[in-house]
């Protein structure tokens, strides 16, 4: 008996201990910023500017709310955030479907359509960029084919919104679609089986059996999506930078202008505590939809 | 007769989408060993044009091309075994302990990471790092780095320490092994294939990190995504060194992706969704 509790004494769990280096490097590199730019949203710092270094109470937050972008540059993030859902989701799972069905060979299609993914997505937004181009770009050679005129891709609003959903998705659709092929192999053949039995047909068999099945990872990567086009820049960045005019600017895309080419440090600070208060639902639904998956 | 043509479709959908997924890396590889004027013609040369060195040479002759591309590899290996390092023990204790003091604002500061534009933690993170003098230091881009790619590692190690069976911890633990001896000596050996995967994976990540060097690396500490954008601002349109820079920082990736395509869904899932 008394050995037998030793044991489970002696087996208590690594301690807390194992964390103290990654609680010191995240306060150090992510929690002292943010905190930080929240102090630093409440002074007057320009880079650009000699002028002392003040509190000036909530001005910078008024000027924000007051500024048009801040409103443009958040609609403009959302337009891309629905269309790329719409295009990219269903997509991806109609690819995964496709790659689902043991053919042979599905696993060599699998490996080379995943490759996008990964790739450095500036290089990427080089490529695109160079198929893009008005001039001597394929995708206006292609459409030349098919006898359109092709367009100027990046030169005006509606193409250049375009043009970046085509971009982000090229890289996203695989990981939808990856996510989705891990969901549907988890859901018994037996079901299938039982539901071909009864006489149904693909279509209900999708609708009514694989898709309420699958419902966890969609949110869980819908979830993940949202996240990532609030993140979007680097290949808004190379494509476009933002461009023509404001017109492809995301939010965070617009915190960097304010702060890194308008100098305007401290109104930029309150923009990321705005962009932080917007995102925080993000957070909360993302640690839900997690745990409906595990 | 009917599922025949099923397999038919799905063959042909999958040509399709392989067709797109590998047409942009094809043409950056063939327009990376093309002569400037096979570059600049209409229809669009695919395959009928003598191969050139040309803008590869024009590239590894760029002033600190090759400082660029050791300090790239310097700071990809840094941060990746650091995130190993203090990532592994972390997710050690995320995997085995339920409920510790601190574990909910832990996993609310990794979600942060994850979903916050970095852009509103490297702003403020600049202003200190001028004011303290840490600006361009390879270091400190290290240690930023860390920082934003450890959630990552956490998140796909916590899955593999969850793997190992308990009951080996608590022998080794009935034969007298310390809380660190049985991390060091039992458990790192069993997780080691999934410790190569997170290795992998965070080292791609910082690989392909732009935001990070974009504002916090000056001369001395540049990255290759940042000298592959610096293309686009200098107005040459000279698309052939383009190409062969972004083949040169592409190429490593494909190889890699191939290598670790099986954690490739834990990974980006954040742990969300298991394979």
């Amino acid at each position: 008996m008394r050995i037998k509790k030793r044991i489970k004494k002696s087996s208590a769990r690594p301690t807390t201990s194992f964390t103290a280096p990654t609680w010191i490097l995240l306060s150090l590199t992510i929690l002292l910023p943010l905190i930080y730019g929240i102090y630093l949203s409440f002074l007057n710092v320009n880079l650009a500017s000699f002028a002392p270094t003040k509190f000036i109470g909530l001005a910078n937050y008024k000027l924000a709310l007051a500024a048009p972008e801040t409103y443009s540059t958040l609609i403009t993030t959302l337009q891309l955030m629905v269309i790329g859902l719409i295009v990219q989701i269903p997509l991806g799972i109609f690819l995964a479907i496709m790659l689902h069905q043991n053919l042979g060979g599905s696993k060599f299609f699998r490996s080379a359509l995943i490759v996008p993914m990964l790739l450095t997505p500036v290089a990427v937004g080089l490529i695109f960029r160079f198929m893009f181009d008005t001039d001597i770009g394929i995708i206006n050679w292609a459409l030349s084919l098919i006898g359109s005129d092709g367009y100027n891709w990046l030169g005006s609003r509606t193409t250049a919104l375009l043009a970046i959903v085509i971009v982000d998705s090229w890289q996203s659709i695989p990981f939808v679609m990856l996510l989705v092929v891990a969901a549907l192999a988890t859901i018994p053949t037996s079901i299938y089986e039982a539901a071909l039995v009864d006489g149904a047909n693909k279509f209900q068999v999708f609708f009514r059996i694989t898709l309420p099945l699958i419902v966890p990872t969609l949110l869980v990567l819908t979830m993940i999506k949202i996240m990532d086009f609030l993140k979007l820049f680097d290949t808004l960045f190379i494509l476009t930078r933002g461009g023509p005019g404001n017109d492809t600017t995301t939010l965070g895309l617009w915190t960097y202008k304010t702060g890194f080419i308008f100098l305007e440090m401290s109104r930029a600070a309150a923009l990321g505590v705005v962009i932080l208060i917007i995102t925080m639902p993000v957070y909360l639904l993302w640690r839900k939809s997690a745990k409906s998956v595990r | 007769m009917k599922i025949k043509l099923d397999k038919v479709i799905s063959y042909f959908v999958l040509t399709i989408a392989l067709l797109f997924s590998m047409f942009p890396i094809f043409w950056t590889i063939s327009t990376s060993i093309k002569a400037r004027v096979d570059t600049f013609t209409l229809p669009p040369k695919f395959f009928n044009f003598t191969p050139t060195w040309k803008n590869y040479q024009l590239l590894f002759q760029l002033d600190g091309f090759w400082k660029i591309y050791a300090n790239t590899i310097m700071i990809t290996l840094a941060t990746t075994a650091l995130c190993l390092l203090i990532g592994s023990l972390a997710a050690y204790c995320l995997a085995r302990v339920e409920k510790f003091r601190g574990r909910s604002t832990l996993e609310i500061l990794m979600i942060i990471v994850r979903a916050l534009p970095g852009i509103v933690i490297i702003l403020p993170l600049y202003n200190l790092s001028t004011y303290f003098g840490l600006y361009d230091r390879a270091w400190a881009l290290i240690l930023i780095y860390t920082g934003f790619n450890i959630p990552f590692a956490i998140w796909l190690m916590t899955n593999f320490f969850e793997q190992v069976p308990i009951e080996i911890e608590d022998a080794a633990r009935v034969d007298g092994a310390s809380n660190l001896q049985l991390f060091t000596r039992v458990l790192i050996p069993l997780v080691t294939p999934g410790l190569v995967a997170t290795g992998v994976f965070v080292a791609l990540l910082s690989w392909n990190e732009f935001l990070i060097p974009v504002i916090m690396a000056g001369e001395n500490s540049k990255t290759m995504p940042i000298l592959v954008s610096s293309f686009i601002s200098n107005r040459t349109l000279d698309w052939g060194p383009m190409a062969a820079a972004a083949t040169v920082a592409l190429l490593p990736i494909i190889i890699f992706t191939l290598a670790i395509q099986k954690w490739l869904v834990v990974g980006l899932s954040g742990g969300a969704v298991k394979e």
